[in-house]
């Protein structure tokens, strides 16, 4: 009876919840930073590039906000965060419309679930494209000190 | 291309931390199968009866299989000593004000206990039905309580928590008359809302109806 973790059907988070919130979603963002930096053996983060879904409800301002707080006195200390949005967008199991929807700012939904519909036929059955991530892309980062230069 | 005096270069990453709750779920899910122990995460308001509810599986199902259970309840220890009196390991976790548990944490829970030891894993979930559903915590199957008591609109209300068990028990049928609910239409309502999710009726608290959520949940 192995089941799964529902992947696929847990595309919704309330906004409530502060599991991936401001300062939350920069600690793990430094936390994955600092890491690889330190795996490729490089000195200093220069820049961070993230992507932030609309569905994420995270304010960019806040989290680079904190991401600086963070990183501060690490090897990131002073990195330029360069936030990118990414609109949802949906696919409906129903009828097949494929576009974006806007994510509406509105704090009742910290409280109850905003279940969006599909704009053509008003199915709630709708798949996420995009929109539902908060990625770290890549990051841009200068050589340790004394490091050999790369022929 | 890096210039001469630049010795800067990108490291691609390409992580997404949102997919980090499910992969925490899944490991969970991977331990658990290892050890051979089946989980139920039991979700439910306060109130609808879900410690009851536990109380009573653990009642019949004690004689054959070895059972423990993790209770997040937010702040007290009273759902914790109310088990604790049949004779089972349980681990209070303490979810500091959170409104869901989460794979995370329910893994901390999960190291407190001899999992070689156990057959079946019972863990109460936080008395909410909105933030839990996002939140998979790692279990083979998520048992959702209703009771009558709350209302004949509340698998309407929660259409995403309903979509994402797998067996509903409506609980508290005692007191359908005097609360005017029809128990067939809540249960309808559930089967609309997923139809694939089993139905069960319960008076928790008189051991009515445990056996066929023994049954529901494949134990
Ligand atoms: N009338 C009635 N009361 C019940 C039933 N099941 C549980 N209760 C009562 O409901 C209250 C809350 O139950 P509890 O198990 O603590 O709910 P929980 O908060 O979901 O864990 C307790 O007073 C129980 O005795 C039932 O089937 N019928
Ligand atoms: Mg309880
Ligand atoms: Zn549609």
């Amino acid at each position: 009876m192995r089941a799964t973790a529902r992947e696929s059907r847990t595309w919704w988070r309330p906004w409530g919840c502060e599991s991936m919130h401001d300062v939350t979603a920069a600690r793990q963002i430094a936390r994955t930073v600092l890491q690889a930096a330190e795996q490729q053996g490089a000195g200093r983060v220069e820049k961070v590039r993230i992507v932030l879904g609309a569905m994420q409800m995270i304010d960019p301002e806040q989290l680079e906000f904190w991401l600086e707080q963070i990183l501060r006195g690490s090897a990131g200390e002073g990195a330029e965060i360069e936030i990118r949005r990414n609109p949802l967008t949906v696919r409906c199991r129903a009828c097949g419309w494929e576009g974006e929807l806007e994510v509406p700012d509105d704090p009742i939904y910290h409280l109850m679930p905003w279940i969006p519909e599909c704009p053509a036929c008003r199915a709630e059955e709708l798949q996420v494209l995009g929109g539902d991530e908060l990625t770290v892309e890549s990051i841009r980062v200068r050589e340790a000190e004394g490091a050999d230069e790369d022929a | 291309m890096p210039d001469e005096a630049d010795n800067g270069y990108d490291i691609v990453i390409d992580v997404d931390l949102s997919k980090r709750t499910s992969e925490l779920a899944d490991r969970n899910l991977e331990l658990l199968d290892e050890h051979g122990v089946r989980a139920i995460d039991v979700l439910g308001s306060v109130g609808s009866g879900k410690t009851t509810l536990i109380n009573g599986l653990i009642d019949q199902l004690k004689p054959r299989m070895s059972i423990a259970v993790i209770a997040g309840d937010i702040t007290t220890r009273i759902d914790a000593e109310r088990i604790e009196v049949q004779g089972v390991p349980v681990v209070q976790i303490q979810t500091g004000g959170a409104c869901h548990l989460d794979g995370e944490i329910v893994r901390r829970g999960m190291q407190r206990l001899d999992l070689d030891a156990i057959d079946l894993l019972i863990v109460e979930n936080v008395g909410n039905l909105i933030c839990p559903a996002a939140f998979p915590i790692g279990a083979h199957k998520r048992l959702l309580v209703l009771s009558v008591t709350e209302g004949p609109y509340m698998a309407v209300k929660h259409p995403i928590m309903v979509r994402q068990a797998d067996v509903a028990v409506i609980n508290k049928i005692d007191l359908a008359e005097a609360m005017r609910v029809d128990v067939d239409r809540l249960m309808a309502d559930v089967r609309q809302v997923n139809p694939e999710i089993e139905v069960v009726t319960t008076v928790a608290r008189d051991g009515e109806g445990i056996a066929d959520v023994v049954a529901a949940l494949g134990l």
